[in-house]
Formats: C-alpha cells, sequence, structure tokens
C-alpha cells in the first residue's frame, strides 16, 4: 500500500479509537494489525517488543481507571486496548515502511513543499551520526568532570550548536548538487497512488467505521 | 532574495528545527526508563498516570524551543510534531498513538505563540505557550486516557503536576538553553 496513504490511514483509525468506547473493535483492530504483521514476516524480536513495552502504560491505565475511575471494568478493559491498538496500528506502518519512501510519495502525490520532504529526509538519515553526537557530547564533558543530564541546559545548547553547523552544512550541500528551493522537480523514482491503494484506504476506513456504528461493547 | 519580507522556512531552517527536534527526541530517549520505571512504582497504587504527567514537561519540550528559536509561525508544531515522529521511528511504546500526540502537543504549543502574535519572544510568550500546552494536552487526556472518570481531587493533582512539569521543562530550562544562546550571540533565526 502507498506508504502515504497507509500513514493517513493508521493516524485516522488511532484518532477513532480515541473517541470510542468498543473494546471489540479494539480487539478486532489488533488482531487485523498483527496478521498483516505476521504476513509481512515481522521478527519475533519485534513481536515481544510490541508485547511487553506497552504493557506498562496499558496495566497503569488499566488498574488507576479500576481502582479510581467511575466507569466500571469494562472501560478499564478499553484504556487497556486502546493502548496496544495505537501500538499495533502504528507498527504496521513503522515495520512496514521506510522513511525515504514516505517522504517521496508525500512530496509527489500529497503535494508537500519539496525543501519539507527533502529537508527532513536529510535530517532523519542523520539519525545514527545523531546519536553519536549526543555520547560524544556527554563523553567530552566527562572528561572534564562534568555530568550532562537531560536536564542540564548545556547538553542542549551543544547539541543546538551541531545543529547550527550541520543543517548549514546539509542545505549547502543539497544546493551543490542541483537543489532548488519552490522548483518543480522531475522524478528518478516515481511513486504513484494506485486504484488498489484508494480500496484498501476506503474499504479499510468504511469497514472500521460500520464496525464502530454497529459494535458498542 | 529580492523580497525584503522572505520566509523563515528555508532549506536550512527546515534541516535545522528536524535536527533540534532529533535530538531532542534522542536525548529523552535516553530517559525512557524514567517513564517504565515510574509507571511501575505508581501502579499497584493506582496512580500510573501521574507517570504520564510528570514526564509531560519532557515530552512537549521540543515545541516551545524550536518555537522560540525560529520565530515564524508553524516552527513550534513542526518542532514538537517531527520530535513524536522520531519516537515513531525508533519504535516507542506509543506506536501510532505518539504521532497523534504529537499532532495535540504541536498545535497546543503553537497555539501560546499565535496567541501573542509571534512578536513576544520573553517570558510572557514562553508562559503563554505552557499554559496552552498543559490546558490543551490536558483536556486531550481526558478523552484519550480517561481522565473525565476520575474524581476532581484526582484531577487537579494530575493537572498541577503536569503544570509544574511543563514550567521546569518548557519554561526553565528552555529559557536557560535560549539565554546560553543569546550569550554565545549565535544568531539561529537568521540566514
Amino acid at each position: 500500500m502507498n506508504p502515504g496513504l497507509k500513514l493517513f490511514l493508521v493516524v485516522i483509525l488511532a484518532l477513532e479509537v480515541s473517541f470510542t468506547q468498543s473494546l471489540i473493535v479494539n480487539l478486532v483492530l489488533i488482531g487485523v494489525s498483527l496478521l498483516y504483521l505476521l504476513l509481512h514476516r515481522m521478527s519475533p524480536k519485534q513481536f515481544l517488543g510490541l508485547i511487553f513495552w506497552p504493557l506498562f502504560p496499558a496495566l497503569g491505565l488499566f488498574v488507576s481507571q479500576w481502582l479510581y475511575g467511575d466507569a466500571g471494568i469494562h472501560f478499564a478493559f478499553v484504556l487497556f486496548t486502546r493502548i496496544y491498538a495505537y501500538v499495533f496500528l502504528g507498527a504496521t506502518f513503522t515495520i512496514t515502511t521506510n522513511i525515504t519512501d514516505l517522504s517521496l510519495t508525500l512530496e509527489q502525490d500529497f503535494k508537500l513543499p519539496s525543501k519539507f520532504a527533502y529537508g527532513v529526509l536529510a535530517a532523519f538519515n542523520l539519525m545514527p551520526k545523531i546519536i553519536s553526537e549526543v555520547k560524544t557530547i556527554k563523553t567530552a564533558a566527562l572528561m572534564r568532570g562534568e555530568v550532562l543530564h537531560f536536564w542540564t541546559p548545556t547538553l542542549y545548547f551543544k547539541a543546538i550548536l551541531a545543529s547550527i553547523q550541520w543543517s548549514q552544512n546539509l542545505a549547502e550541500a543539497m544546493t551543490s548538487h542541483g537543489f532548488v528551493e519552490n522548483q518543480e522537480r522531475t522524478h528518478y523514482q516515481v511513486i504513484r497512488i494506485t486504484a488498489m491503494d484508494w480500496l484498501l484506504f476506503g474499504g479499510g476506513l468504511i469497514i472500521v467505521n460500520l464496525m464502530f456504528v454497529f459494535i458498542h461493547y | 532574495m529580492e523580497n525584503k519580507k522572505q520566509s523563515q522556512w528555508t532549506l536550512r531552517n527546515i534541516i535545522l528545527i528536524a535536527l533540534i527536534a532529533i535530538f531532542t527526541g534522542i536525548i529523552f530517549w535516553g530517559a525512557g526508563f524514567l517513564y517504565t520505571a515510574l509507571t511501575v512504582a505508581l501502579t499497584p497504587m493506582g496512580m500510573a498516570p501521574f507517570a504520564n504527567d510528570i514526564l509531560m514537561g519532557l515530552w512537549t519540550m521540543a515545541g516551545p524551543l524550536s518555537g522560540f528559536l525560529i520565530r515564524t509561525y508553524g516552527s513550534a508544531f513542526i518542532g514538537e510534531f517531527l520530535g513524536s515522529a522520531v519516537e515513531v521511528f525508533m519504535g516507542g511504546q506509543w506506536g501510532a498513538g505518539a504521532f497523534i500526540s504529537g499532532l495535540v502537543q504541536g498545535v497546543a504549543s503553537e497555539l501560546g505563540f499565535a496567541l501573542t502574535g509571534y512578536k513576544k519572544y520573553n517570558w510572557v510568550g514562553l508562559n503563554a505557550s505552557i499554559f496552552t500546552t498543559v490546558v490543551v494536552t490536558f483536556a486531550w487526556d481526558m478523552i484519550k486516557n480517561g481522565y473525565m472518570h476520575y474524581s476532581i481531587i484526582m484531577l487537579l493533582g494530575l493537572f498541577i503536576t503536569r503544570y509544574i512539569s511543563t514550567f521546569i521543562f518548557g519554561g526553565l530550562l528552555t529559557k536557560a538553553i535560549v539565554n546560553m544562546l543569546d550569550r554565545s550571540h549565535l544568531s539561529v533565526s537568521t540566514n
């Protein structure tokens, strides 16, 4: 499915899950997402991660709603499954899609200005470098006997200095490779939204909304 | 370039906001264990929602920070939203929920700067952004996390906790960072 449409479908469904209180629909969404993920060969490690980490917030919300809420145990279960519905819906997108395809389709099919599509893509591609830069900043400070925590302004100050420098370099590098802001571009890799994409998008939306209308438990 | 009132949305500034969002996202990622630890500690008492509100300031910090650095419409929203996208792509606990929280928090933080007409880049503007962030995200949690079914006392406790947290990270810490940048005479916002 087209990455852009998939993202919109996932976000719309997650939004609807937030406003509705149907245990069954939540479970169906989790089940269908799980099936989709299994078809796309999710690794066992990813699967365990998806089950394990949301357990904390889900259980936390469940217990406090159960103890202090005035809406009963059903609503507590709705909140519990809601967290998992978010996570599994989100995973159908993140595990099967990469950010390059997403920004290409957002630019070509959804009229996102190319400077946003490529600018943000350029920044996200620096992610490994950013992770190591944070380590470098912390280690450099340790050598001077300073410990930088996430509440220390210096850590952010240095991160912003790096950002200023890198953004300048990246923008210049892109310009020297022929990138011109606000200019019509041709594409080496053309991504189109097919009829099948629209069918899946529309079909998914209609089916889930019909479930929300008819299933109230 | 011939136009004097050129948009601040240049390629460089877009990359800059995205980089700052990713940096803050990754720094918070390192503090991710905090949330799980707090939740584990608070769940037996049924007070787990407090973990959410204690850390709210951290999660919403990218908004005021980028809103303050790139002084134009939309920067707080984009910074905050991209920060949440980092979390989604690093496989955070919230999945698609983080995208939606990012949208809500982005709008919430942007609203404060919009209310001051993108003119007050001082404590007034920052506090406006903090205020709208707390109110809007709290309203959202009333629905999403079922806060509306708690008693008024618990709600008050959660709200105050969230306000303090947002004030510390979105206010005090952001201001301290901006002051450091001012002292270093760096121009972030202009080309």
